[in-house]
């Protein structure tokens, strides 16, 4: 095993109290939503495909706050939920495109691995891996012309790095000076793959190497360093509008996807050593040193998360299917 | 014969392959340790070991371009995409090697290796619009490639040995509705030809026409007509370039109408084809025009009410048969 987690977790980026709590939420937000989704799959409710974020919450919520969305942009690969609630779209929605309802984020027409919402500045999740990372260079260009110093952040899986796009969108985005962070979430499969055995160099920072593009690896179980490091990057990238590369360290919990179950290709080890640095429960005990929150106070929250998102789920499950009519909606303007 | 289901079939065709050629190797995302998403692969990394069964990373383009590379060197690749739609990375290999290297050189290099997986919205329901797509088409408007889509697990079999047989390129489409129904499975080393359709219903009334995963549609359509009254024959299209038109002829000739039907989008798919062939070679033969069931022209939409509604529908197929009848 060449990737192992590492210790301990960093200051507290200059949060504030408040601010420290409300990541907190997100990421509980974020691990409830999963654990309500899946069990919705399983009574029937979703169908197709569904990729849990659970267990990654600290990448998102370090990248995506440290974001402007007045101005700034994302551009997202299929496991997209975590995601999309930190950018704020509204649970039920993304709940009700789960359900193929007409409520939904893209009117029930995409599914898990197809969320929208442009007043969001959201672009997308997308189900071909490697499929955004294009787009997110020509969105980056098209900020680059902006007043503002608009940012896209680009999220995908160590997987993608395998694919030709990957590669071509690294030159381009260097050679056209393009303001997009590519950020490569690194849970150390590729479906049921390992790191080791797809890719050429286990270190897959080394790999965005050579496009003259800065690079960094992140510890992604540690909210507080996904937060100075988007801060940091964010920055120097509005100064410069370059390009820039970040390999996430962190691990999914659930299977790729709910049909895999990991039984074949982790060990309960490793799983054990990965839950031990859960960043949920790393900011919590930061939260509970510093006296910020108690364990009980902690735990009421989670509670109260879990209400607002089951009542969120009744809502979304009352919604209709989209009209029969929509069908051929949308295909052209 | 046995019942097994189109991915056991598919398994069976692969393993006595592998057994009886050890040129032949299989390359593909989650083929080996994982045994394959669709379990075409599954047992086959345990028993033929790394060396045979490759797992490649997420990198479409150049697995079938190392695909290709094997075939010029005498092995017999067999690539899979773990869903026809990602074969849209590897286009470029697909068109512009695998497809045309043998008449570039003039017939001095051979590319045998064969190019499979599932396509269309199956096995299971919301595979939404990048995941389900039926892209037919795509292969069998290239020359140079030999395109079959099997309809039951039998051909299945018996096709997926001969492309592995074959010193042609083969696409070998498997139709993912279908890859976990069962059926009957012959358990000899037998072969099914790439260039032969086959009736598989016989009736006199009506022909309807058609190919992978479209053909069992037609059958249930044809047990619904024959409640109405109505003998309707069907016909499998599985060879799709070269496009076998024998089977589809001679039913027209016999029953003077047609229904084609197929998953996928109608405009200038591989019904359009087999329409402009009926009008060149059976118009005499034909007492109404041929009419059409198809995929609806959308990305394939996630909502269960939609996703129905984009499909070809038996209810369809069977208000056209009478249509034509009438
Ligand atoms: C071009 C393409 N090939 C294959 C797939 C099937 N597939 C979907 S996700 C995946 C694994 C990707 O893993 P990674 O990039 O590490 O992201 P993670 O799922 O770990 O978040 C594969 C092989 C696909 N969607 N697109
Ligand atoms: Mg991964």
């Amino acid at each position: 095993m060449s990737v192992q987690p590492q210790p301990p977790i960093s200051g507290a980026a200059g949060l504030t109290p408040r601010q420290l709590t409300h990541r907190l939420r997100q990421m509980l937000a974020i691990r409830e939503f999963e654990r309500l989704g899946e069990q919705c799959f399983r009574d029937g409710l979703i169908r197709g495909y569904y990729h849990s974020y659970a267990g990654q919450e600290a990448v998102g919520v370090g990248f995506l706050n440290a974001l402007d969305l007045s101005r700034d942009y994302v551009v997202d690969h299929y496991r997209d939920h975590g995601h999309c609630l930190l950018l704020g779209l509204d649970p039920e929605q993304i709940f009700a495109e789960l359900f193929g309802r007409a409520t939904g984020v893209s009117k029930g027409k995409g599914g898990s691995m197809h969320m929208y919402s442009p007043e969001r500045h959201f672009l997308g999740g997308d189900g071909i891996v490697g499929g955004g990372l294009s787009v997110a260079c020509g969105v980056g260009l098209a900020l680059k012309r902006r007043a503002n110093d608009p940012i896209c952040v680009c999220f995908f899986g160590d997987g993608a790095l395998d694919t030709g796009t990957f590669h071509e969108s690294m030159n381009l985005a260097s050679l056209w000076s393009v303001p997009t962070l590519y950020v490569c979430i690194n849970n150390l499969y590729s479906m049921g793959t390992r790191v080791e055995d797809h890719s050429s160099l286990s270190q897959l920072v080394d790999r965005a190497q050579g496009y003259g593009v800065k690079t960094e690896q992140v510890d992604g179980q540690d909210v507080f360093a996904t937060t100075a490091a988007a801060e940091r990057i964010y920055q120097y990238m509005r100064q410069t509008k370059r390009p820039y590369f970040v390999e996430a360290l962190t691990y999914r919990y659930q299977g790729h996807g709910i049909h895999d179950k990991a039984l074949n290709y982790r060990t309960e080890q490793e799983e054990a050593q990965w839950h031990s640095r859960d960043p949920i429960q790393l900011l919590a005990a930061h939260l509970i040193t510093e006296k910020i929150l108690s364990a009980q106070q902690i735990e009421d929250l989670r509670q109260q998360i879990v209400a607002e998102l089951q009542a969120k789920v009744e809502r979304a499950k009352q919604a209709p299917q989209p009209d029969d009519a929509e069908l051929k909606q949308d295909v052209l303007a | 014969m046995k019942k097994l289901s189109m991915h056991e079939a598919l398994n069976q065709a692969l393993r006595e392959e592998m057994h009886r050629d050890e040129r032949v190797v299989l390359l593909g995302e989650e083929i080996g340790k994982y045994n394959g998403v669709h379990y075409v692969t599954r047992g086959l990394y345990a028993e033929f070991g790394k060396e045979r069964v490759i797992d490649t990373p997420i990198s479409e383009e150049s697995f079938t371009g190392v695909g290709v590379g094997l075939a010029i060197m005498g092995m017999r690749p067999v690539v899979e995409m773990m869903r026809m739609d990602f074969s849209l990375r590897a286009m470029d290999q697909i068109y512009n090697h695998m497809a045309k290297i043998r008449y570039m050189s003039g017939g001095r290099l051979s590319v045998p290796m064969v190019l499979r997986g599932p396509e269309g919205p199956g096995p299971n329901p919301g595979l939404t619009a990048q995941h389900g797509q039926q892209l037919t088409v795509l292969f069998a408007h290239c020359p140079g490639l030999r395109v079959v889509s099997p309809s039951n697990q039998y051909d299945a079999k018996g096709m997926l040995k001969a492309a592995i047989r074959s010193d042609d390129p083969v696409v070998f489409l498997e139709p993912g509705p279908l890859n976990n129904k069962q059926g009957d499975v012959g358990e000899d080393d037998y072969l099914v030809p790439l260039d032969r359709g086959e009736v598989k219903h016989e009736g006199s009334d009506v022909s309807l026409i058609g190919y992978g995963a479209s053909v069992a549609l037609c059958l249930q359509a044809a047990r619904d007509l024959e409640h109405d009254g109505v003998s309707a024959e069907v016909v499998d299209m599985r060879c799709l370039r070269p496009l076998d038109m024998g089977p589809a002829l001679a039913s027209v000739a016999k029953t003077n109408r047609a229904v084609v039907v197929e998953y996928a989008w109608q405009s200038y798919g591989p019904g359009a084809e087999i329409v402009a062939r009926l009008m060149a070679e059976a118009f005499w033969n034909l007492d109404a025009p041929v009419t059409r069931v198809s995929g609806q022209e959308v990305p394939l939409p996630y909502a269960a009410n939609l996703e129905e509604l984009s499909k070809p529908q038996v209810a369809d197929i069977v208000a056209q048969a009478k249509a034509t009848l009438r």
